[in-house]
């Protein structure tokens, strides 16, 4: 039985072939000939003014800080917010399945059109919250458009959405824990709080891994919010990297600009992944 | 055992090949689609029928993407070359050409051009240049300011679909309502934006005095893109770029600029003009009878939405500046894509669209100015065109001012519009200019 698979040792091999096939030509050979283009000159040549000229530009240095601020913010909320969220729709009661797809279906939405419809809730002029702000007898706040306020506005958009994809995940890491280690709690008298933080949570390793890393990388490449809602603005408050990469490549036509950026932008997520990786190992590990 | 190993390798192979298949699959498909159904790839002919692919800005049937059709159909009727025409929203169009165009690519013709970036469409290789097909007795069909503006570097890169030309457009039946009177004006006596400003401040007060309905007293069409609001700086004297087209600084952060976007923050800090409304959705509350004057061109008219009636003037000028009246021009290009394959076809749609039967058709339909000296003079000697038409011809005539003329207008753009935006939304207004000068100045470093 199932002979074949083990004599014939090139079948794995060949399964996944188109993949590998497909992730060379759409995702590495991009990012290696981003970087290439990085470092060309208009004559094809080595140069590092690209860099030097990216390093002089204030505007570079803003959307950096303005995307770690962003990040540093929501990765954790997206994080908290999305377990606290599996948590509930994995409690066992009749019809749970009915507020999990209401808790997943911002989701199904498009980023695009979730953007336009918080965009319009948001709106200073005639937006619903600022309606409601008006009849608890408070001002109008400029969501959208005062820098104190545009990159909050900008979490609470993406975060409406990407928690209920984050969910998911964990959800399915909740389901993975055997039942029996919380009866086993149970017997010995664990409370909620004490089963959540000395069994539920370091159960899920994998999964915080797998969200953490994955969510990091979502979060430092997202920039449509950014640029249906705020267009980068009020004073560069929303101007992230990847949508100053964007810009480059296609407002600007600066290609070399635009390669320089995403390149950095690669570097940085590759460091964070490899931290978050390297941290939750060695939390493993110590244990 | 043989039977399952004959089974897996088939699946194997099945699934292989399927992936190839869907890649060229789809790509055969998207070329079928992108270029219509009688060429595969762009303007080339097949058989008898010729196809040119046009790609342009304005969806929908209310867009240009509607109001072409009749005179697609009648390019077709006459000569037999299909148009297939693919729409895109206004910004998207700057993208999709920069894709296409950057990567070489032919399945398109034509493009619609925007002014401003003719000239960067052009040192960039991707536009076609014209005089091979234009004479020169064509060419002086259209007025010089029109012509030139597709010109760069000697060479005619693009041809003017027409002009444009801004207006002082207001609201009779709420200024009505508001029981305000427009006083007397004209081109030598105008209304001044100080005016207008304290004009729309009274309707307000007397339309919506807790500002719940939602009136705006007056605005700016294109609001926070240079195309429009640049006309207040330049009404104060200001320039728009320096001579080579490549700084900031001496131009903007200078006294005219300042004094203009000074004005424009207390008209909104006044509660005057509107906040949070960007160009796509702030003409609507004019379209809509919820605002009571507007600087707008002269296609607005034709835009209403209710059955308000509505009228213009001649554009504003700020007290003590009198002599310096500036209006904003420009408009959209024809211009052949530099792989295309059907370089002569394309040429042959874009002179009916801008000086044929096409142009007489779309001026029509559309009601811009036209950039075809017969069409201003016709305007100009004939007593049944409408006041705002003529408005416009003279506006075009005496006040208008070309748009910066630079091969790096995306960022020049993206600046202005972001400090014009800021200045909006509150920002300090000497801080704002400085932070643009800075801003152009690094991102057109490596361009010097």
């Amino acid at each position: 039985m199932g002979g074949i698979y083990i004599k014939n040792k090139w079948l794995p091999y060949l399964l996944v072939l188109p993949t590998i096939i497909m992730i060379c030509i759409f995702k590495i050979y991009p990012i290696i000939d981003s970087v290439i283009q990085g470092f060309a000159s208009t004559d094809s040549g080595f140069t590092l003014d690209n860099y030097k000229h990216l390093f002089a530009d204030k505007t570079f240095w803003n959307s950096l800080k303005v995307t770690l601020k962003f990040n540093i913010i929501i990765i954790p909320i997206q994080i908290i917010v999305s377990f606290i969220m599996a948590l509930f729709v994995n409690v066992k009661v009749r019809g749970i399945e009915i507020f999990r797809t209401i808790f997943y279906l911002p989701f199904c939405i498009s980023l695009t059109i979730s953007t336009v419809i918080w965009q319009m809730m948001l709106n200073v002029n005639n937006g619903v919250v600022n309606s409601m702000l008006g009849v608890l007898g408070l001002r109008p706040v400029g969501f959208l458009i005062d820098k104190k306020w545009a990159l909050l506005s900008i979490v609470l958009i993406s975060s409406w959405r990407g928690c209920a994809y984050w969910m998911m995940f964990i959800l399915a890491g909740l389901k993975g824990i055997d039942s029996a280690v919380y009866e086993s709690a149970k017997i010995d008298g664990s409370g909620f709080f004490n089963t959540l933080f000395r069994i539920t949570i370091p159960l899920l390793k994998n999964t915080w891994l797998f969200v953490l890393v994955a969510n990091t990388t979502a979060n430092f490449l997202l920039f449509a919010p950014m640029q249906i809602a705020t267009d980068g603005g009020p004073q560069g408050s929303t101007n992230v990297l990847m949508y100053e990469a964007y810009k480059s490549a296609f407002k600007y036509s600066n290609r070399p600009r635009q390669a320089c950026l995403v390149t950095i932008l690669l570097v940085i997520v590759m460091l964070v992944c490899f931290v978050q990786n390297k941290f939750m190992t060695e939390k493993e590990a110590n244990k | 055992m043989k039977l399952r190993k004959i089974m897996a390798l088939t699946l194997v192979t099945a699934m292989t090949a399927g992936m190839a298949l869907t890649g060229c699959g789809s790509s055969g498909n998207d070329s079928g689609n992108d270029s219509g159904s009688s060429s595969s790839d762009g303007g080339e002919s097949s058989g008898d029928s010729v196809t040119i692919k046009w790609i342009s800005q304005g969806t929908g049937e209310d867009g240009w993407e509607g109001i072409t059709k009749p005179i697609l159909e009648a390019y077709e009727e006459e000569t037999g070359v299909h148009i297939n025409a693919e729409f895109y929203t206004f910004n998207d169009l700057f993208e999709v050409i920069e894709t296409k165009s950057a990567a070489g690519n032919a399945d398109f013709d034509v493009m619609s051009v925007d002014v401003t970036y003719v000239s960067k469409y052009g040192s960039s290789g991707y536009l076609e240049p014209l005089d091979q097909y234009f004479s020169d007795e064509e060419k002086a069909k259209w007025d010089d300011a029109s012509y030139q503006a597709g010109v760069w570097e000697d060479n005619m890169y693009a041809a003017p679909e027409n002009t444009s030309c801004q207006e002082l457009w207001y609201n009779k039946k709420l200024l009505d309502e508001a029981k305000i009177t427009l006083p007397e004006n004209d081109a030598d006596n105008r209304l001044t934006y100080e005016q207008v400003a304290e004009l729309a401040k009274q309707g307000l007060e007397k339309l919506d005095p807790d500002g719940s309905q939602g009136y705006i007293g007056f605005d700016f069409q294109q609001i926070s893109r240079v195309y429009q609001m640049n006309m207040l700086a330049n009404s104060m004297g200001g320039k728009n770029i320096s001579e080579d087209g490549y700084s900031l600084d001496g131009v903007v952060n200078t006294q005219p600029w300042i004094d203009a976007m000074t004005w424009y923050q207390k008209l909104v800090d006044d509660g005057i003009a509107s906040q949070g409304y960007d160009a796509d959705q702030l003409p609507e509350q004019f379209y809509a009878g919820k605002m009571l004057f507007m600087i707008g061109g002269t296609w607005t008219g034709t835009s209403m939405k209710c059955d308000d009636e509505i009228g213009s003037t001649y554009a504003p000028c700020f007290e003590g500046h009198e002599d310096e009246v500036a209006t904003s021009t420009g408009s959209w290009y024809f211009g052949i894509n530099s792989k295309s394959k059907n370089k002569d076809a394309a040429a042959d749609f874009i002179k009916y669209f801008t000086l044929g039967k096409g142009s007489d058709m779309w001026l029509e339909i559309n009601g811009d100015v036209p950039s075809r000296l017969d069409k201003q003079d016709e305007i100009a000697n004939n007593e049944d065109s409408s006041e705002t038409m003529k408005i416009a011809a003279y506006e075009a005539a005496n006040t208008a001012v070309p748009r910066a003329v630079t091969p790096v207008f995306g960022e020049y753009s993206t600046v202005l519009d972001q400090a014009w935006e800021d200045v909006r939304n509150g920002a300090d207004v000497e801080e704002s200019l400085n932070n643009a000068v800075e801003q152009f100045d690094a991102a057109v470093a490596a361009y010097k």
